[in-house]
């Protein structure tokens, strides 16, 4: 256990509530909500009314990276009177991410590497970067995590084979684990802490029958994940050595779409692509947006000419870079943290487990 | 926290018609400060903003022993580049950089150079050879072969004679077609190899053209006895941050950006792809 304080806390449903609308009045609260398909999706909230509780729903439709890498993002504005003047824009906003499951926080861990050289969050220190990314890290540092530990699986998930779950050992601020009606709540970091004792007529210290409760609760929820498996190391291997039979991917390459639906649903894929936009004769923005490996122009250079023209070169491409051992020592871990979102998304039926369980069987 | 993203405005203050499509740019940053504090290595480059239009990398033409100023050889070949083209003199552009990882320099003291540049390659590499002929004493021989489909195709070709003139310096010179006016080599870059002394171990080979050129040169080069360490080329992509993040010009778990867009044989042979 590396909690940032040893010591377990207990709050009611009715206090949590409360101490929700006090949080809803101070910040952006970001938490789950049930869209009009039935869906989950992170939103902002208005009232706790929007929430859906974390017993009503295994984990959102879409991972909350659009609060840390928007789809579309004003980078800086341009105007031209005389000579150029450029206006960087930044997301001050403070937030506050409310029931975010392990495997996404364990993405945004991944993102904080790669964007920040692990400057934001304090998981195994990692070198600066040459060129930390201010947008993200600037999103990141004003965002409080609460996080919600998982007892049940959904029938997509895979967080057990990638060390992301069902529940955080570290790098969140609090993490709530639903326990008698109430919530035990851990502390991960400075900032939960001060939470806890800003707000300390809502909590009170667990008994040690609750602290061995939790325990039992996260013994049973692990097991309950037995059933889902993902042979990762074998893919790995055989992916770093590039000894992967390149038939595997010409059969999913001639299924994919190319739609990209994998990378946007990914909450570790961060590729972007950047446009220039006028908005009048003289002044504009520049913007990145989100970009996938799996569009045929992700490679196009000047002239025309596309590197990767063909789906089994992408395909292999996306592969290679969630799971070779080349990234995992660029990363500190693989790309992948089982939320299996794409395979909910993917049409095609072309998902992590699948390619995975597909090299294991070559 | 500087944001990597930001770009600093430069002004063109000249340019010169190379070919047909490719002009020269000669620029300094606005801000004197900025155009004081600039260092970067042969091989580097810039990110490039036509604002309104977007960025593209272009590699540093100008040599770093040469301040005050600094060079782009631009081929008009896409959107971004097309718009700089249209640019005159005294506007302003967006610049960020320099990026990338450059040729080795002092890595190279007291080899034998032999330089292989095809068409619009020899803008990385002009920096290099200027920066090493300023520096002269500190390298040995040096060969500049160059070759283009045309006559027309050929550029920097007022500064081909400042460099035959220098000592122990042999350059020479090929066209794949040639034309009325032409009278020098005709054939790919690979026919000047016989012509030029070569000892393939003092020497290091700076390969730098269109892609469908560089695995010839490769090829010839090995013959020659050249190793998988002393054949030193430079790879394309489309990088459009720069700095590692954008995703696009990732070859196996090279960032063309940051690890390249220089790379020598053998680790481009490594590259898992």
């Amino acid at each position: 256990m590396s909690r940032y304080e040893e010591n377990l806390w207990v709050i009611t449903r009715d206090n949590l509530f409360a101490l929700m609308d006090v949080f809803i009045k101070t910040r952006e609260v970001i938490a789950p909500v049930r869209g009009h398909g039935g869906e989950v999706i992170f939103y902002p909230i208005e009232s706790i009314d929007d929430v859906a509780w974390d017993w009503q729903y295994v984990n959102a439709v879409l991972p909350p990276k659009r609060f840390f890498l928007p789809q579309t993002e004003i980078m800086f504005e341009y105007s031209f009177d005389n000579g150029y003047r450029i206006t960087p824009r930044y997301d001050d906003q403070v937030r506050m991410i409310f029931g975010i499951r392990p495997c996404d926080v364990n993405a945004l861990i991944f993102l904080d590497r790669f964007f920040g050289g692990g400057s934001v969050s304090k998981k195994a220190p990692y070198e600066e970067p040459l060129f930390p990314d201010s947008h993200y890290i600037k999103r990141r540092a004003n965002t409080f995590i609460i996080a919600f530990g998982c007892h049940q699986p959904g029938e997509n998930c895979f967080c057990i084979c990638c060390e992301s779950g069902p529940f955080l050992e570290e790098d969140y601020d609090l993490q709530l684990t639903s326990m008698n009606g109430g919530y035990a709540v851990e502390v991960g970091s400075a900032r939960g802490l001060k939470i806890i004792y800003g707000n300390e007529h809502f909590f009170r210290l667990a008994s040690s029958n609750e602290v061995e409760e939790l325990g039992r609760i996260k013994e049973d929820a692990v097991n309950k994940f037995r059933d889902t498996c993902a042979y990762m190391s074998k893919a790995i291997r055989r992916v770093t050595e590039g000894k992967v039979d390149n038939s595997l991917w010409e059969k999913l390459g001639e299924r994919c779409l190319d739609c990209g639906g994998c990378s946007y649903v990914c909450p570790t894929c961060c590729c972007y692509n950047v446009v220039d936009t006028p908005l009048a004769e003289k002044s504009g923005i520049r913007t990145r947006t989100w970009d996938s490996c799996a569009f045929a122009g992700f490679t196009r250079i000047a002239g025309g000419e596309i590197l990767r023209s063909d789906k089994t070169d992408r395909l292999k491409r996306r592969f290679f870079h969630k799971l070779s051992y080349q990234y995992i020592q660029k990363n500190k871990r693989h790309g992948c943290v089982g939320c299996g979102r794409c395979i909910t998304t993917c049409l095609a039926d072309i998902n992590m487990p699948l390619v995975v369980e597909s090299i294991r069987k070559q | 926290m500087r944001d990597v993203y930001f770009p600093d405005i430069a002004i063109i203050d000249n340019i010169r018609d190379e070919t047909g499509d490719v002009r020269t740019f000669t620029m300094r940053f606005k801000d004197p400060a900025i155009q004081e504090n600039l260092s970067y290595r042969s091989g580097q480059f810039f990110e490039v903003s036509i604002f309104g239009v977007g960025e593209m990398p272009i590699s540093i033409t100008s040599t770093p022993s040469r301040k005050d100023f600094f060079e782009l050889s631009v081929k008009n070949v896409g959107l971004v580049s097309a718009a700089l083209h249209s640019l005159p003199t005294g506007c302003e552009v967006g610049i960020r950089g320099p990026f990338g990882n450059g040729f080795p320099y002092k890595e190279v003291f007291d080899k034998d150079l032999l330089f292989v540049g095809g068409g619009i390659g020899l803008a990385p590499l002009r920096s290099l050879i200027n920066n090493v002929l300023d520096n002269r004493k500190n390298f040995g021989r040096i060969a500049i072969l160059y070759g283009a489909r045309t006559p027309g195709d050929l550029v920097f070709k007022d500064e081909f004679k400042v460099w035959q003139n220098k000592p122990n310096v042999t350059m020479l010179v090929t066209v794949d077609r040639g034309d009325e006016k032409w009278s020098g080599n005709v054939g790919v870059v690979t026919t000047l190899f016989p012509k030029v002394r070569i000892e393939a171990e003092s020497t290091v080979a700076f390969v730098c053209g269109p892609p469908v050129m560089i695995p010839f040169v490769i090829k010839d080069l090995l013959k020659l006895g050249f190793t998988d360490d002393t054949i030193i080329t430079t790879l394309e992509r489309h990088m459009k941050c720069g700095v590692g993040k954008c995703g696009h010009c990732c070859i196996g778990h090279k960032y063309v950006c940051m690890d390249g867009p220089v790379f020598s044989y053998r680790e481009m042979k490594a590259m898992v792809e």
